[in-house]
């Protein structure tokens, strides 16, 4: 699924974010980056995404190279990829399902089945009441949803969730990973940022990519037989 | 293309949102298109017209050969009949001295009283030529070449002018035409950047999922065709008022202008305008469209 060999990573202002990461995910695998602020949890997201690509160091995310190549390539890419923005990225003046169905509507699917997916996908994430709500007239943890379901509608291989805990409560917090960790399964990883690591101690199954100072350290939690 | 066909819909909703977020400045780029669009339809009836007259008047380009003096009528018919076979003339008439002064008379019209002054017809009999225009050198010199002419008078002079003046509108109108190009090319690229800018967070969103260039675009390079067809249509709609306030004026002042038929004339201005507008319009929103997909973010 991911694959990256001393991977590094310097911004244009030289700004070292990433140093030397060699990582192996599987797929299927749940996977939590943790970090304080700044280690350059997000940057590693932005390198999956191809937002960002290595500066030095090869990594392959679904057997594609990144590297700063052709657009269509990374586009193509991100088709199969789910993305949760720590800020969400919702369209505003349009409602939950408008939203959800925007990024299904390039994947060659029919309108009908786009729509009926779109509202099984806020269905799933409890929002069936507000399907037909503007995205501005819902609440934080609400938009957070409508997000979510955005990325799981478009039956990703790869689910990226930056900070999705960022501004919630405990409860709402702990609910939405929950959520999130409930969309794992054979084909599809969830990689999850967090700054918040009392939310994820003790968990089974699961990676921890602990990032600092732009260096990993990588733990697995084998599911107890 | 099974996408775009699924998402024709979605595109003219985008569209349709895109000029409405915008949408006074959206009204007036289609009130200024439509205006420059105007002057490019004008200049084109302008050309038709004009075309038209010339063609006419080349249909109907005429010589007239003068002989000597002491040929007989007889040998004046002998003399058209031979010019009747020089090839590049369609008729040949003898026009005799009455002739020659009822024609001066119709031509002057109130003015023929001057014609009185003369005692005797000041008129020589000749031969009337109808000639096809591009034949006109060949004809002309073997025709003065016939044992028994005189001199032949020509309208080269006249239809030589008139010739350039259809060029130089013909210019004019391509320096318009580049004009209006130009103008709306960089009216409408810059309304489409303004659209792009405003949907800016929209735009990385839809990159961000993975959105094809083609499907973020689309909506904007409709909504540059539609802006140009609305300012088009406008364009059509003063151009009619005025072909059919302005025709019967023409015609009625200038009776022997040959003008085209009216329908006709402002069919194939609208044609014009309408393939105008849109491949202005596309050209417009591709050039507008070039500030999307500069990187990857």
């Amino acid at each position: 699924m991911i694959e990256a060999k001393g991977v590094s990573l310097r911004y244009p202002d030289g700004t070292v974010a990433l140093k030397d990461i060699n990582l192996h995910i599987k797929p299927g695998e749940m996977v939590y980056i943790t970090g304080p602020s700044g280690s350059g949890k997000t940057s590693l997201l932005k390198l999956l995404l191809g937002i960002e690509f290595p500066t030095f160091g090869s990594l392959k995310v679904m057997d594609k190279s990144m590297v700063r190549s052709r657009k269509g390539r990374i586009n193509k890419l991100r088709r199969r990829i789910g993305p949760v923005f720590q800020e969400f990225k919702l369209i505003e003046g349009r409602t939950a399902l408008e939203n959800v169905m925007i990024g299904m509507r390039f994947l060659g699917k029919s309108p009908r089945k786009i729509k009926e997916e779109a509202i099984n996908a806020l269905k799933r994430v409890g929002l069936e009441e507000k399907i037909y709500s503007k995205v501005e007239n819902l609440s934080w943890g609400q938009q957070q949803r409508v997000a979510i379901a955005r990325a799981v509608a478009r039956k990703p291989a790869l689910i990226l969730a930056d900070e999705p805990t960022g501004n919630l409560d405990y409860d709402n917090a702990i609910n939405i990973l929950k959520l999130l960790n409930s969309f794992k399964d054979s084909n599809t990883t969830v990689i999850i940022t967090t700054h918040a690591t009392h939310l994820i101690e003790g968990q089974k199954d699961v990676t921890y990519i602990h990032v600092n100072n732009g260096s990993i350290t990588v733990e697995r939690e084998e599911l107890a037989v | 293309m099974k996408t775009f066909f699924y998402n024709i819909g979605y595109f003219m909703k985008e569209a349709w949102r895109t000029i409405r977020m915008n949408f006074l400045s959206n009204f007036f780029s289609i009130i200024g298109t439509g205006l420059i669009l105007f002057l490019l339809g004008l200049v084109t009836v302008g050309t038709i017209i004009g075309n038209q007259f010339i063609t006419k008047l080349s249909q109907e380009a005429e010589i007239s050969a003068y002989f000597v003096e002491d040929m007989g009528v007889d040998a004046a018919k002998e003399l058209v009949s031979e010019i009747q076979n020089i090839q590049g003339v369609w008729n040949a008439k003898l026009i005799d001295e009455m002739q020659a002064c009822a024609m001066m008379e119709d031509m002057l019209g109130e003015e023929a009283k001057i014609l009185e002054l003369f005692e005797d017809n000041p008129f020589k009999a000749f031969i009337e030529i109808r000639i096809d225009l591009d034949a006109m050198e060949t004809v002309l010199s073997q025709v003065a070449s016939l044992e028994g002419i005189d001199y032949v008078r020509d309208n080269r002079a006249v239809l030589k002018q008139l010739q350039s003046i259809i060029r130089g509108v013909e210019v004019v109108g391509y320096l318009i035409t580049l004009a209006v190009g130009i103008t709306t090319l960089i009216l409408l690229s810059h309304m489409i950047r303004q659209g792009i800018y405003n949907n800016r967070e929209q735009i990385n969103t839809l990159r961000l999922l993975g959105a094809p260039g083609s499907f973020i675009g689309f909506p904007y390079v409709l909504v540059g065709v539609l802006l140009t067809l609305l300012g088009g249509g406008l364009a059509i709609a003063l151009l009619i008022l005025l072909i059919d306030g302005g025709y019967p004026k023409i015609s009625g002042t200038i009776p022997f202008l040959p003008l085209p038929s009216q329908t006709l004339l402002i069919q194939q201005s609208a044609t014009l305008i309408v393939t105008v507008s849109v491949i202005l319009g596309v050209l417009g929103s591709l050039f507008g469209l070039s500030s999307i997909g500069k990187d990857n973010r």
